[in-house]
C-alpha cells in the first residue's frame, strides 16, 4: 500500500494504522464468523458512515470463504498424510541368504508438516498379510466415519 | 564327538561363541581345546554356507566327500545338515538389510471443533498410530490425515494388494521356486 499512488498523498504511519486496523477487523470477524448484521454494527459504533459500511461488508463477502479456509488452515496438528507410493518386490537372494523366494511390500506415506513445511516421509516393509491388516483398519476408520456423518 | 561339536556348533549359531562350552567338551573328549574350537568353527561354517545356498542332500554329501571321513561321519554331517538348516536359514534371514517392518496400526476419529485463529469448525480428521519394528526396537508414530485422503489411502494400498494376484506375478512366482 505505500506504493500506491492514490494513497501517496497520506502520511504513511497514519496509513500502516489503517491498514493494520483493518487487518484486525477482518481477521477478527473471519474468527468469530460474524454475520453481515454484527459487522455493521460494529462498525457504526465507530462512527463509519453507512456508505463506507456497505462497501467494507461487500468486500468482506466476497473474500468470507477464502478467510476461513486461510485461518482454518492455521494451527499445529500431528504430521498429516497427503498421499501414499507403493512397491511390490520379490526378494531373491541376498548376501546371507539364498534362495529366499519372498515377496513384500514397500509403503512410503508421504507426510506433510504443516509447521515446518518438511517432509518427513515415512516409509515401512510388510508382507501381504501384514498389509491386509492395514488395509481392514483403515477401512474399519472409513466406516465409522460413514456411520459418524450419518449421525 | 561329532554330535558333540554339532551340539556346540548350533549353540555357536544361536548365541554367539561359548568359550567354557568348548572348555567343557575339550576335557570331555580328552583333546585340546584349540582343537574343539577350530572343530566347532569349521562345522559352523559348514552348515551355514549349506543352509544359505539350500543345496540337496546329494550336493551336500559330495562336497563333503572329498574331505576323506568316514561314512558313518558323513552320515552324520548329512543328519545334522538336514535337521537344522530350517533354524539356520531363519536365523540367517535376519541378518539381511532390512527397512523399519510394520506392525500395527491404533485409529481414532476426532473432529475439530474450534482453534485459536477459528472458531465454530467441524473438521473431522482421523488421528493414527502407526506401530513399526526396526532392528528389534517398536516405534511409534503419530500421524493424522482428512476423510479424503483416508479413501485415496485405501484405494491405493487395495490396488497394491491385487498386484499379487494378476498374472504377471503370479508367473513369476511360479517360475522363480
Amino acid at each position: 500500500i505505500l506504493d500506491d499512488p492514490d494513497l501517496k498523498d497520506i502520511d504513511p504511519t497514519v496509513l500502516k494504522h489503517c491498514h493494520a486496523a483493518a487487518a484486525t477487523c477482518i481477521l477478527e470477524a473471519g474468527k468469530q464468523k460474524a454475520d453481515i448484521s454484527a459487522i455493521s454494527t460494529c462498525l457504526e459504533d465507530c462512527k463509519l458512515d453507512k456508505e463506507r459500511i456497505e462497501q467494507f461488508c461487500t468486500e468482506y463477502q466476497k473474500n468470507k470463504d477464502a478467510l476461513e479456509v486461510l485461518l482454518g488452515s492455521i494451527g499445529r496438528s500431528p504430521l498429516h498424510i497427503t498421499d501414499v507410493s507403493w512397491r511390490l518386490e520379490y526378494q531373491i537372494k541376498n548376501n546371507q541368504l539364498h534362495k529366499t523366494y519372498q515377496p513384500s511390500y514397500l509403503v512410503t506415506l508421504n507426510v506433510e508438516n504443516s509447521d515446518s513445511g518438511s517432509h518427513p516421509d515415512v516409509s515401512f516393509s510388510c508382507t501381504m498379510e501384514q498389509l491386509q491388516d492395514l488395509v481392514g483398519k483403515l477401512k474399519d476408520a472409513a466406516k465409522s466415519l460413514e456411520r459418524a456423518t450419518q449421525m | 564327538a561329532v554330535g558333540e561339536l554339532g551340539r556346540l556348533a548350533l549353540e555357536q549359531l544361536r548365541r554367539g561363541a561359548a568359550p567354557r562350552a568348548c572348555e567343557a567338551a575339550a576335557r570331555k573328549l580328552n583333546i585340546g581345546v584349540d582343537t574343539v574350537q577350530h572343530g566347532v568353527e569349521g562345522l559352523t561354517y559348514l552348515l551355514t554356507e549349506s543352509s544359505k545356498l539350500m543345496i540337496s542332500e546329494i550336493d551336500f554329501q559330495d562336497s563333503i566327500h572329498v574331505l576323506g571321513f568316514s561314512d558313518e561321519l558323513n552320515k552324520s554331517l548329512l543328519q545334522l545338515y538336514l535337521d537344522n538348516r530350517k533354524e539356520i536359514r531363519s536365523i540367517l534371514g535376519e541378518l539381511a538389510p532390512r527397512l523399519p517392518s510394520y506392525h500395527s496400526l491404533e485409529w481414532r476419529l476426532d473432529v475439530q471443533l474450534a482453534s485459536r485463529s477459528l472458531r465454530q469448525q467441524i473438521k473431522p480428521a482421523v488421528t493414527m498410530k502407526l506401530h513399526l519394528n526396526q532392528n528389534e526396537d517398536q516405534t511409534a508414530q503419530v500421524l493424522q490425515t482428512d476423510p479424503a485422503t483416508l479413501l485415496h489411502l485405501i484405494q491405493q494400498l487395495e490396488q497394491a494388494l491385487g498386484e499379487m494376484k494378476t498374472n504377471h506375478c503370479r508367473r513369476i512366482v511360479r517360475n522363480m521356486k
